[in-house]
């Protein structure tokens, strides 16, 4: 969500009219990013998420979280409830304001743990060679996270195709885009909100989605802490390999003050393997086609 | 170690000094033992010794998977790990973050052809004993007491 669109940072919890700003109808935003917004705008605002486990309440103050609440919990958990909720509307709520904060983390440390749990949950669902290649590409599908977070630095948006080598329809519109219409049933002000541990701009699998896809047969995304956050064609094993393999470099360049890992290519014959760090830490890995011209990629890379 | 490579691994490793950028080299055997260096004393043996040891669990990485390692390229943010495997070891060049590659790789095609001899006969050699754990350092004589008695 880097439209820059606004759901307008009020002073008061809920004169949201008098507020200076603008009203959005936005679709396909990542609730992760609204939540940023909102902490980042330092309002002070409560806003209601619907949801598909219901009903949640979000209070933004100061830059933080300092309240949620849904259903079945207050607090933190709440908040971690709202934030692994899939699909929904965002919009400024008159509920009355908790007595005392129930949240004392940070935002970042918040969503930091959101992504911690989903990366538990992910670590889960990654499916493996074995199990029929209909049913892997249906549950990576799941384990898809957001696109604009997820691919910094010139990576298209699903995840894992480096610069240079481009993407039939980029997501960045489906990501970005203001809606021009509101769809039928959203009010003025509402935001639709996506989460961004689910991706579900594209209902087909990996490979058709982009077609520089197809010219890297394995695609690896591990988080710092190693779990599979996504992953096409690639056993348990070569996850495991590209972990201990990442690690066994940094600590040779850390041995030799060489430090700062920011890439590896191997070479077996004529197959090649590159892993890379991104952002926050995570670990990708690309098996590109033999007759795949790299050039734009090592240079990126710096290789 | 170092004292005991062969004359003619280090003078090849020496020429790929000849490549603007090329740091230094140092070789070792297919189990990880560090067998020749040329590179400078910054660079000192004991991280050699372990960075060879690691080296050669990445290459035993890949291999489990299936992937046995011709060549790798390491980019760390100021510089660069260009490892070669030869027969009988592994030949690795440290050189800075804009070294010229196709020189890199041209240099190590060419003294990689020239050490593999000595480096296969080197991998044959027996691994040199472990040495023995040293016994605790004494106190210099006249300062040797217990509970304020001297102790010779």
């Amino acid at each position: 969500m880097s439209s820059g669109a606004k759901l307008g940072a009020g002073a008061a919890p809920v004169a949201r009219e008098q507020a200076v700003g603008f009203h959005a109808k936005l679709e396909g935003a990542s609730l992760w990013d609204l939540v940023q917004m909102e902490c980042l705008a330092r309002s002070r605002l409560a806003v209601e998420v619907a949801g598909e486990g219901g009903l949640g309440y979000l209070f933004f103050d100061a830059g933080r979280v300092v309240h949620a609440s849904t259903l079945r919990n207050r607090g933190q958990a709440a908040a971690l409830e709202i934030l692994s909720w899939t699909r929904g509307t965002f919009q400024p709520t008159t509920r009355s304001w908790p007595l005392a904060p129930s949240i004392e983390m940070s935002h970042e440390a918040l969503l930091l743990h959101a992504a911690k749990q989903r990366d538990e949950r992910a670590s889960n669902l990654v499916a493996f060679p074995g199990r029929g290649a209909e049913a892997a590409l249906e549950e990576i599908e799941i384990l898809d996270v957001d696109p604009d977070g997820f691919a910094p630095d010139g990576f298209a948006p699903d995840g894992f195709a480096p610069e240079g080598f481009a993407q039939e329809g980029s997501s960045e519109e489906e990501v970005t885009g203001v809606a021009a219409q509101p769809p039928a049933g959203l009010e003025e002000g509402k935001m639709n909100v996506r989460n961004p541990n689910f991706d579900e701009a594209s209902g087909a699998p990996l490979a058709p989605r982009a077609e520089s896809a197809a010219d890297f047969p394995v695609m690896l995304r591990l988080s710092a802490q190693g779990a599979v956050l996504r992953n096409k064609g690639g056993s348990e094993e070569l996850a495991e390999a590209t972990a201990y393999a990442h690690r066994l470099v940094q600590l040779t360049g850390e041995l030799l003050g060489l430090e700062d890992f920011v890439a590896l290519e191997c070479s077996f014959g004529s197959d090649r393997f590159i892993v890379f760090t991104e952002n926050a830490g995570e670990v990708v890995a690309l098996r590109p086609r033999p007759e795949l011209s790299l050039q734009a990629l090592r240079e990126r890379l710096g290789l | 170690m170092t004292g005991g490579a062969p004359a003619e691994l280090l003078v090849s490793l020496g020429t790929l000094k000849d490549v603007a950028g090329i740091m230094g080299s140092f070789v070792f055997t297919d189990d990880g033992r560090l067998v020749a260096r040329e590179i400078p004393a910054l660079f000192d043996d004991t991280a050699l010794f372990e960075a060879s040891g690691r080296l050669t669990r990445l290459r035993e990485t890949f291999a489990a998977v299936g992937d046995h390692l011709d060549v790798a390229v390491v980019r760390f943010r100021d510089h660069k790990l260009y490892l070669k495997v030869l027969g009988g070891g592994v030949l690795c060049i440290v050189a800075e973050g804009g070294v010229n590659m196709p020189a890199l790789r041209m240099a190590a095609n060419l003294v990689g052809r020239r050490i593999v001899p000595a480096l296969e006969r080197a991998a044959q050699e027996p691994a040199p004993p472990a040495v023995a754990a040293r016994p605790p350092a004494l106190a210099p004589p006249g300062m040797r007491r217990f509970r304020g008695h001297a102790v010779e």
